[in-house]
């Protein structure tokens, strides 16, 4: 059951069939779907909604599939966590994470996207996916094409981090590194989609894929208990996930799921990398394009394609943006790791930062409810933090050995158990 | 001035089925003025209703984003080569690099001359260093893909060594 009406062009309006095409014929504008948001209003509710599995797909009827998902069923539905620890080392009242660093099945927020993607590829009848990664993308693509009995080929820079790499091959994905950056790659996959007729899923397939992270918001939602944060920090490559996330508590608004959306919306790059803040810093309209130079490799896209609705999200929500430098991004990943034993990757290192900096700037005020946007696991880019969290102690296997390093100390008082008679 | 306008090929038909026109203006503003007179089909594919070139189209004088430079107010001079360029996967696009290394035998033949004339490509030299007995010339070249694989198919078949430059999206 469809609740779609089509795609429309984000830039000239125009409408055309749902079909596996992204950019608008007349004015080159990017198509985004379009909903019948009255019909969705009568049949999706807080009951139906809470009555269903817990994963991304409990929300349904917001997203761009005409029969039920094929593909990545149990992506989604990751912990939102209540930081306490994280808080006090901040100085701030309320903060809240949404883990998507243990999402199924390969652990980032991207399993979203593709699993829609890869669902509605299959219900145009695609055997081949493929897309322009800078690594999770991969990771997830990989993985859910094969789930799924699809053949997968994909596009990366070639020194992308051997953690990606090897999570990419290992589900028998054809895998191809390009001599070049990210935004290189992105263009080469687009002669290669025209030319040899796959679903690249951020290419033309890339207006339902981008659908898929509404649902990261949706839950944000639903787990606090049908309200949204005063504040959600997004970290921000593309542009994509930050435009989504508004959108997602913009559609539980407009169909009365919740009430007023009232949030500021705030963006995260790397300093390394911020076309994105910069602009929003100058007070810009356009992006001027920049070549990437982070350890954030996640983040690395130099001619961000959401860019422009990026900057639009957070200024009409009246957010703000800023980037932090690579040190800055470690200590943030050591941070978070050590408050709340969350291990997120380098682009979890630069939220973390961003926000820290949003609060000591005062853009994010202390006593108001704060969300950071936790999106890939840290096991996905180890080399980051090489020689940067020190090392473990080595001695021989005896305990003399230990007590000069560690002296003997009082025992501590615990419960002793008597043994019954 | 006397420019280059290239056309993006889903608007050839619109321009009179040209890949490249030849252009008259002092600015670019002035150009595209005179652009979308010539071509009335043209304006409104270039241009939204408040006037402003979209948001999706990027132009380029000589690789070089107008908006980096000064917007419609960009002077020109003569020669220059104006590209139209739909904003689609990240905006820039790659002209096609060559490096040709010259055998003794033909550093005196016009080859450059030559393909531009057998076939239909336009040539630019970006750099070069061409003495007595060895030469080597860096050129772009542009035209439709089977004309461009033919010159380059004459250039291997003459003895000249031909290989694709690297080039960087954002220099």
């Amino acid at each position: 059951m469809s609740h779609i009406l089509g795609l429309k062009c984000r830039e000239c309006k125009r409408e055309y069939p749902i079909s596996p095409i992204h950019v608008c014929e007349f004015c080159f504008g990017p198509l985004e779907v379009v909903y019948q948001y009255e019909k969705i209003r009568k049949d999706l509710t807080r009951q139906k909604i809470e009555g269903r599995p817990k994963s991304m797909w409990r929300y349904r009827e917001l997203l761009p599939i005409d029969h039920e998902p094929t593909i990545g069923v149990n992506v989604g539905f990751t912990p939102l966590i209540k930081a306490e620890g994280l808080a006090k080392a901040l100085g701030v009242k309320e903060l809240y994470l949404k883990n998507d660093a243990v999402n199924y099945p390969t652990l980032s927020f991207k399993d979203r996207v593709v699993s829609v993607a890869l669902s509605k590829a299959k219900e145009f009848g695609f055997r081949t996916v493929a897309c322009a990664s800078t690594g999770n993308l991969a990771n997830s693509v990989a993985a859910l094409a094969s789930a799924g009995g699809l053949e997968s080929f994909v596009f990366v820079p070639f020194d992308l981090e051997q953690g990606k790499i090897l999570g990419t091959l290992i589900y028998g994905a054809n895998l191809i590194g390009i001599r070049g950056s990210y935004d290189e790659v992105n263009r080469l996959c687009s002669e290669i989609a025209e030319n040899y007729g796959w679903a690249f899923v951020n290419i033309n397939i890339r207006p339902f894929y981008a659908e898929g992270s509404k649902t990261f918001g949706f839950e944000i939602a639903e787990q606090l208990g049908w309200k949204v944060p005063q504040h959600v920090i997004v970290p921000m490559a593309g542009g994509s996930l930050i435009t989504k996330i508004w959108k997602g508590f913009k559609e539980f608004e407009t169909i009365g799921l919740i009430k007023e959306v009232n949030t500021k919306i705030h963006g995260a790059q790397a300093s390394g990398c911020n076309p994105i803040v910069a602009a929003f810093k100058e007070g810009q309209e356009w992006i001027k394009p920049q070549k990437p130079q982070t350890i954030a490799k996640s983040l690395a896209i130099g001619n961000p394609a959401d860019g422009f609705y990026a900057l639009k999200t957070i200024r009409d929500s009246g957010g703000s943006a800023e980037d932090v430098s690579d040190s800055e991004i470690i200590e943030g990943m050591k941070l978070l790791a050590r408050t709340e034993g969350i291990f997120t990757e380098t682009a979890g290192g630069v939220t973390v930062s961003v926000t820290k900096k949003l609060i000591d700037q005062g853009a994010i005020p202390r006593g108001e409810s704060i969300l950071i946007c936790v999106t890939g696991n840290g096991l996905k880019t180890q080399e980051a933090i090489q020689d940067r969290v020190g090392r473990p102690v080595i001695i021989d296997a005896k305990l003399s050995d230990f007590q000069k390093i560690i002296p003997s100390r009082e025992r501590e008082n615990v419960i002793q158990i008597q043994a019954a008679v | 001035m006397e420019v280059r306008v290239r056309i993006p090929t889903p608007l050839k038909k619109l321009a009179g089925e040209q890949d490249i026109v030849q252009a008259k203006g002092k600015t670019v503003g002035e150009v595209l003025q005179w652009l979308t007179e010539t071509y009335p089909g043209l304006q409104e594919r270039l241009r939204d209703e408040r006037g402003e070139v979209r948001r999706f189209i990027n132009i380029y004088v000589n690789d070089e984003d107008i908006r980096f430079i000064q917007n419609l107010e960009t002077p020109l001079k003569e020669g220059d080569q104006i590209s139209i360029i739909p904003a689609i996967a990240g905006g820039a696009f790659s002209k096609r690099r060559v490096t040709l290394t010259f055998p003794p035998n033909l550093i005196k033949e016009p080859v450059i001359y030559n393909i531009g004339h057998r076939f239909k490509v336009v040539t630019n030299i970006r750099g070069a260093n061409v003495s007595e007995n060895m030469g080597w010339v860096t050129l772009e070249i542009d035209g439709e893909e089977e004309e461009y694989s033919k010159a380059l198919s004459y250039l291997k078949e003459i003895g000249v060594k031909v290989e694709p430059v690297e080039r960087n999206v954002i220099e």
